[in-house]
């Protein structure tokens, strides 16, 4: 700990205790709390160390009618923190623990009426409960009915809070640590008589207030539930055994009462008995009734449940299923339910509810939304196969946009309530996206496309339905290797419809086109012959590669910022198989360069710069050699230059993960000299790059450095840190090479040491700011031998100079930048002594302003 | 209280209702649809189709080459195309009292019922109704008469041959009553009998009923009427609408408390939301624009344009269209876009607004003082030498049969590239495009119908709850193209009462109740008595006086001064003497408290009996019978006249005098 705030501390505690009142903001003493526990974790015995906190906690507590609430609750946690350790509750069992915890006393005093001081016993008893004499100290004082009094609390924090601490209080009951070592020791909950009240306690409170009387207690019931819940997938078997035993009457209460809103928690509970005790006779009872004799809506919600949970049960898995698919059976008319479904005895009831507008929608967006769920039940539980369940999802996609009437007898009530209906739409269209990698699904692809293209046609779908569609479409291209299959109409009927949607007035729609144009490029698919080498998805389309650049390119000039960013990733996807083919840019890729520069220097939205830069990062990565790109090559330097001296931090960052990755590309030629290019006829080149200097150098020329010491200097620290880091890694992997070869290079290469401009202004004075303060001016002239120096006043442009690239990188004192960087940019203003001077100062003001009695004080807070 | 219809068109109607002695004629819209039977009308010479070929029938026995012309397997009449009047027979026109125009494209037919037909009535419209729906009529004149046709088209009529024609020609009803357009001095004539009024003026007709328009929110100065008496409403929705367009907001509430609602001109498509088509039409234009080709848009010379110019102002910088020029041509494109621009106490608020900055209301103003809009009378004149392509045309009539748009079908029907975008609901597309066929163009169908869908005005009819709601046919039942789409029918309880071409309906309401004043002097002698707190009655004796639907209630006049003995002859025509008037009697007499009474007054032995109507009571010792009914009270008691004053005196302590 530090020295500085060790000696703060007592008199924090001193101000604390007196007048805790004077706090400069209400989270100072959370701030303190975690400290502490920063500390306590850390291994730091916080008595031995901080010795004045236990006079505070003593101070406090003896005058606990002149002290805040809040210093009060603070006093509580750190009390429960001290004594968490075996020797601090040692310390504290002697002194003032008793009082501390004494829930009367606090009462008496009428101090629990607050809620901070019921949070913070609870969270102090919590806190404190790490070993058996804590817990003993828990038995005796007899804390269970409190604790369990606070379940029903009015403050929602404190019952939660209390619920929590009742279920670590009964888990500590049946594996105390024991006082020897740190290994958990179980006890049987029913020999050990000293815990045995508690659990007891625990029981009966469970009879009691599990089963709701009246609808007031719905509340508590579903809280009872939760821990119920959490207890049985935590506990072992004695204590899980005692609680089961305990409330299965009153949970077969609960199952036949039908409050639906307990059908949630309810289930949890029982599927956690289900999964820890491997399923008695009487859970598999309850579950059974959950899945089977509720009302409609309620056994789809126990349904869903059971499935998420993936429970291996078959029967159970069937009859979840069978539940699930009955509401898309009605409403389709397709016979997804074999004839002799235990599920069909619901049918009329669940026509009921469809017939009415909300259960309606609620109905089939929670059948739709777990129908993946249903799919990857075991082919063998399920009465249909995955293909028809997609064929019914298509069918609710097709009564939703109301062009088929239902095959369903009596639906024209339930039609209504789905017709237009933009929830079931989606919740429909995501299921569609997750069954597109079912088994045997693939026969439908010609109708999902049907389908999908004539959602992205309709006038009526809403953006985020259409941005739906495309997602669903990208996911069905993903899967099907063999596009042909998709007959060239639809190929072309989707191509017009792309062509519509990136001129529609909304821009989501846009955007979402012009990003399905991308993802497209990225599909991996081919054409039925395998001789034909794989191609992207996109290429499958009639017109391919050809027809869709225009499109995004016309898409750039869009006025929304987020369209033209899409549209630049959309043309990275799409240019980057001729990148890789390294065929030469056409005049279309010309253009693109020029628009995208223009946007990295003129577009007032950050979205679409940042994209440019990824565009290019991209195309780079992708690009194999050099001379292959001589288009980007030649941009390079105009790039960096606007890149790093864009105002938004992300467009430079993203800058410096170009500088990056052309010093890899730099080192990595220069590491292997001989490694096998492409491009043969470069060989003077890679003997060029193979020199460090000429690496340098070629880094200087591209703008490689100055983009990365104008990063350091930034006021961005992410951009800061990245810069800094990225030259360290240059200084250590060229400089001792230069170093090491200096009487090489000061032989054959003395004229041409790598070397670099500072312009007198800007991010380079700056950079000039630190070279000049490292070393004294003529040092950096004397070291580099250049032309003749030129120092004017600091706020008047300088001339340019020019610094050895070496040398700057020594004397920029890039470690101890680095350290600075690395902190987050308030560690000062976080740091725990910062927040100890805090508490002193603001008190001090506070003595100062008291003391000026009968002057009017006037704060203004801004 | 009856209705006569004589229009089966939902959103063109023409109803005459006789209420209290009047007899009102609501709208009276035009069925152009009826020309998509007759071969376009190109101005300038189109050699395709002066080729087509004539037809024949099959077996040869009939030839009407010369009126009939094949083309892509359909047959169309070679003459002035002609438009399906609204039924004249069912009634005698010239009874009409008034004709309510509820929008300009209501009153389309208008001529056809005022002109030769001895009607002598008015026509009640607002002004931009009266000036847009002129403009529309003399459009549709100028169209005719621009390309005249020597030859009228009469042989395909006759019953015999019809019966034998393909097509659509063969199932077209009342062909004889189909009339070629009206001459510019008959629209002149008819539009001379209008009166205008204003939202929510009241108009007395014959002091019998009281009319008054509202805002229906469809379009510039389109109006809902009231039709009301003093104790019966019947109200008459026409096209409205909710949206937030550019004309004044419906009012709704007026139509609360309606006893009979008439529906009629909801959305044509109820299936197509306007803010979609209106995406879908900017989309299309965009594309077709982007990839240089030329988009037409047929469309009538007010209305949708002014949303459409309105949306494309907002679209055309987003979709990098500035340099595209967009032309409107029609023969009063430049009166259309500068009326839009003064009616500015009819338009939404947002718009009258802008008039106090003072801007123009319409964003159209801007687009032609930068040049992007242009608006030219016809295609002949400056519009040849300024053309420019790719370019978006807005020009009529939306029928493709007759209009500057015939020019560009035959220009641009050709080419893959060009789109024809339409945007009005009245035409179905495929009939329209029938005779340009084939057609390479590509055809985009955007209807944008702002009118009432089924939900708005289930919604709309919940909120203002009429007892009634007579409307056409065609909405008690799905479309016949989606008779899965129960949604798109109206369902009400009582259900509503369908009507359709010459039906005539009985009104199911009976008007029970008429006002009658009292002059101030008769009003001065009443002695009102107090029946229940709150309630007071008096008899009175008057004379009626009944005038112009108006009835008043007059003090008898005095006696004449002792008559002389040489004018005998008027003694007899003088009235009779008035005796003064028995008091009335009101309330009722109860049981309990006659029984006790008769007691106090020595009588015992009552045996009480109990009728439907009430109770018999015998009193035993006196042999009399005393009836107490609800409505009248009856002694029987013979031959002891003191007896019966005595109990007749009882009975009467029990009631009221007057």
């Amino acid at each position: 700990m530090d020295r500085e705030c060790v000696s703060a501390l007592p008199r924090v505690c001193e101000v604390l205790a007196a007048s805790g009142g004077s706090l400069p903001d209400d989270t100072s003493l959370e701030k303190l709390l975690d400290w502490f526990t920063e500390l306590s974790e850390a291994g730091v015995s916080l008595l031995e160390a901080c010795p004045c906190l236990l006079g505070f906690v003593s101070a406090v507590v003896s005058n606990d009618a002149a002290s805040e609430p809040s210093v009060l609750s603070f006093t509580l946690k750190l009390t429960g923190l001290l004594a968490a350790s075996e020797d601090g509750f040692k310390v504290l069992q002697d002194s003032v623990l008793d009082r501390v915890f004494d829930f009367r006393h606090w009462q008496a005093a009428g101090l629990w009426e607050d809620p901070c001081i019921r949070i913070g016993w609870i969270q102090g008893l919590r806190t404190m409960l790490q070993h058996s004499q804590a817990l003993d100290f828990f038995v005796q004082a007899d804390f269970t009915e409190p604790l369990l009094q606070l379940q029903t609390d009015t403050s929602l924090f404190v019952a939660s809070a209390a619920s929590q601490t009742l279920a670590h209080v009964l888990l500590l009951c049946q594996s105390v640590p024991s006082p020897e070592g740190r290994h958990r020791e179980t006890i049987p909950v029913e020999t050990d008589g000293k815990y045995s009240a508690v659990v007891a306690g625990f029981c009966d409170y469970l009879k009691k207030s599990l089963v709701p009387k009246e609808a007031s207690q719905l509340h508590g019931s579903q809280q009872v539930l939760k821990l119920l819940a959490k207890l049985l997938t935590r506990a072992g078997p004695p204590l899980r055994d005692r609680l089961l035993l305990t409330v299965s009457d009153p949970l077969e209460e609960l199952v036949t009462t039908n409050y639906s809103q307990l059908t949630l928690p309810l289930m949890d509970v029982i599927l956690a008995a289900h999964s820890s005790c491997g399923g008695g006779e009487r859970v598999a009872r309850l579950l059974s009734v959950m899945l089977s004799a509720r009302n409609p809506a309620d056994l789809v919600h126990a349904a869903a449940a059971f499935l998420r949970s993936s429970h291996p049960d078959p029967d159970n898995r069937a009859r979840s299923a069978g539940v699930l698919l009955l509401p898309l059976d009605v409403i389709t008319g397709l016979a997804l339910l074999g004839a002799d479904s235990s599920a069909d005895q619901h049918r009329s009831s669940v026509m009921e509810q469809l017939r009415r507008k909300t259960s309606c929608v609620s109905m089939i967006c929670i059948s739709l939304t777990n129908v993946p769920q249903v799919t990857s039940t075991a082919p063998d539980c399920l009465p249909c196969s995955p293909a028809e369940i997609v064929s019914a999802v298509l069918s609710v996609l097709r009564l939703c946009s109301g062009d088929s009437p239902s095959s369903s007898p009596g639906c024209a009530e339930v039609l209504r309530n789905v017709t237009g209906s933009g929830r079931v739409q989606k919740c429909a269209l995501d299921a569609l996206s997750a069954l597109s990698s079912s088994s045997g699904v693939k026969v439908l692809l010609v109708e999902v496309f049907t389908l999908l293209i004539q959602y992205l046609n309709s006038p009526a779908s809403d953006p985020s339905v259409i941005q739906k569609s495309y997602q669903v479409l990208v996911k069905w291209v993903d899967v099907c290797a063999d596009l042909s299959d998709v007959t060239e109409q639809l190929r072309e009927d989707l191509v017009q419809v792309v062509r519509k949607r990136v001129c529609d007035v909304r821009w989501e729609v846009r955007d979402s086109t012009v990003e399905f144009l991308g993802h497209l490029a990225a599909a991996p698919a081919s054409l039925a012959s395998d001789k034909e080498k794989a191609r992207n998805a996109l290429e499958c389309l009639p017109g391919g590669r050809c027809a869709t650049v225009p499109l995004l390119q016309e898409a750039l000039q869009d006025p929304e910022g987020y369209v033209r960013a899409s549209s630049v990733s959309a043309l990275a996807l799409t240019l980057a198989p001729s990148w890789q083919q390294g065929a030469a840019p056409p005049q279309q890729e010309a253009e693109i360069v020029t628009r995208l520069l223009e946007i990295l220097s003129q577009d007032t939205q950050g979205f679409s710069r940042r994209a440019v830069i990824r565009f290019f990062v991209a195309w780079i990565s992708s690009c194999s050699s050099p001379s292959s790109c001589s288009l980007l090559t030649q941009s390079i330097p105009s790039i960096l230059s606007r890149g790093s001296a864009d105002l938004d931090w992300e467009v430079k960052v993203h800058t410096l993960e170009l500088a990056e990755l052309l010093l890899d590309r730099a080192s990595e030629s220069r590491r292997h000299p001989y490694a096998v290019t492409p491009d043969r006829t470069s060989t003077h080149a890679r003997a060029v790059e193979s020199d460090p200097v000429s690496m340098l150098n070629s880094l200087v020329d591209q703008g490689v450095f100055s983009a990365l010491l104008s990063g350091l200097v930034d006021c961005d620290r992410p951009v800061g840190l990245k810069a800094c880091q990225l030259l360290i890694r240059l200084r250590d992997t060229v400089c001792p090479l230069l170093l090491g070869d200096q009487d090489v290079s000061d032989a054959l290469v003395s004229g041409s040491r790598a070397s670099c401009e500072l312009p007198g202004c800007g991010w380079a004075r700056e950079v000039r700011r630190i070279l000049g303060t490292a070393t004294a001016p003529r040092n950096v002239h004397g070291a580099d031998g250049l032309g003749p120096e030129d120092r004017g006043e600091e706020e008047e442009e300088e001339p340019a100079v020019r610094v050895g690239v070496c040398d700057a990188l020594r004397r920029l004192r890039l470690d101890e930048r680095l350290a600075v960087l690395a902190q987050s940019s308030d560690h000062v203003h976080n740091s725990p002594l910062s927040l100890l001077q805090d508490i002193l100062t603001v008190s001090r003001t506070k003595t100062h302003l008291d003391s000026q009695l009968g002057q009017e004080v006037i704060v203004d807070c801004y | 209280m009856k209705l006569y219809c004589l229009s089966g068109h939902p959103t063109l109607p023409c109803n005459v209702l006789k209420f209290k002695s009047t007899t009102i004629m609501l709208d009276c819209g035009l069925d152009t649809t009826s020309v998509l039977n007759f071969l376009p009308l190109p101005l300038v010479h189109s050699p395709r189709l002066s080729k087509l070929p004539g037809w024949v029938s099959k077996d040869g026995t009939i030839n009407l080459e010369k009126e009939l012309k094949e083309c892509a397997g359909r047959v169309f009449v070679d003459s002035q195309p002609e438009f399906c009047l609204p039924e004249r027979e069912l009634l005698d026109l010239s009874t009409i009292d008034v004709i309510l125009i509820s929008n300009y494209h209501c009153m389309m037919a208008l001529p056809y019922i005022t002109e030769h037909t001895g009607f002598t009535g008015t026509v009640y419209a607002t002004e931009p109704t009266l000036q847009i729906g002129r403009l529309l009529m003399e459009e549709l004149v100028n169209f005719m008469e621009r390309v005249p046709k020597a030859q009228s088209a009469t042989c395909w009529k006759n019953k015999e041959i019809q019966r034998l024609l393909p097509g659509s020609l063969k199932d077209a009803v009342d062909v004889w009553t189909w009339k070629r357009c009206y001459s510019l001095q008959e629209v002149n004539s008819a539009l001379s009998k209008v009166q205008l009024v204003g939202y929510s003026q009241k108009v007395e007709l014959f002091g019998a009923v009281q009319v008054s328009p509202l805002s229906s929110g469809y379009s510039l100065g389109s109006s809902n009427w009231i039709i009301q008496s003093h104790h019966e409403k019947v109200s008459y929705v026409s096209g409205s609408s909710l949206l937030t367009t550019h004309p004044q907001p419906m009012d709704q509430s007026s139509l609360k408390n309606s006893d009979v609602l008439i529906l009629t001109g909801l959305t044509q498509i109820p299936t197509a939301n306007p803010d979609g088509m209106l995406g879908e039409f900017c989309s299309n234009l965009a594309m077709t624009i982007r990839a240089g080709g030329n988009v037409l848009v047929p469309c009538y010379s007010s209305g949708v344009i002014y949303d459409l110019l309105e949306c494309l102002y907002q679209f055309i910088e987003s979709a990098n269209l500035g340099t595209t020029p967009f032309y409107f041509i029609s023969p009063v494109a430049n009166s259309s876009l500068e009326f839009s621009q003064i009616f500015a106490e009819w338009l939404c608020h947002n718009k009258q607004t802008k008039v106090y900055l003072p801007e123009p209301p319409f964003p159209h103003a801007e687009l032609i003082q930068t040049n992007k809009l242009k608006h030219y009378p016809s295609i002949h004149g400056d519009f040849s030498s300024e053309f420019r392509q790719p370019c978006v045309v807005f020009t009529g009539h939306p029928s493709l049969r007759f209009g500057d748009v015939v020019h560009f079908m035959e220009l641009w029907g050709k080419s893959s590239l060009n789109t024809i975008i339409f945007t009005e609901p009245d035409f179905s597309y495929l009939d329209a495009l029938a005779p340009y066929q084939p057609l390479s163009m590509k055809c985009v169908y955007c209807p944008i119908d702002t009118r009432l869908n089924f939900h708005q005005v289930s919604k709309l009819l919940k909120e203002v709850q009429p007892l009634h709601v007579v409307c056409p046919e065609q909405y008690t039942q799905p479309p016949v193209s989606q008779s899965h789409r129960s949604d798109l029918m109206l369902e009400l309880q009582p259900p509503p009462m369908p009507y359709r071409r010459c039906s005539v309906l009985n009104l199911p309401f009976r008007r029970r109740y008429e006002r009658v004043y009292i002059l101030p002097e008769l009003a001065n002698s009443l002695v009102p008595s107090e029946v229940k707190p709150g309630i007071s009655v008096a008899t009175v004796s008057a004379v009626l006086h009944s005038k112009d639907n108006k009835h008043t209630l007059q003090s008898v006049p005095k006696p004449p001064p002792a008559p002389s003995s040489k004018k005998r002859k008027r003694m007899i025509e003088e009235p009779p003497v008035v005796l003064a008037p028995k008091s009335l009697l009101s309330g009722a007499v109860p049981l309990e408290g006659f029984l006790a009474t008769l007691q106090k007054h020595g009588i015992t032995e009552v045996k009480v009996e109990e009728t439907p109507d009430g109770h018999i009571l015998h009193l035993q010792a006196q042999d009399t019978l005393i009836q107490l009914e609800e409505d009248g009270t009856h002694i029987l008691c013979d031959n002891n006249e003191p007896l019966r004053t005595t109990l007749r005196d009882l009975v009467l302590r029990f009631l009221q005098k007057l």
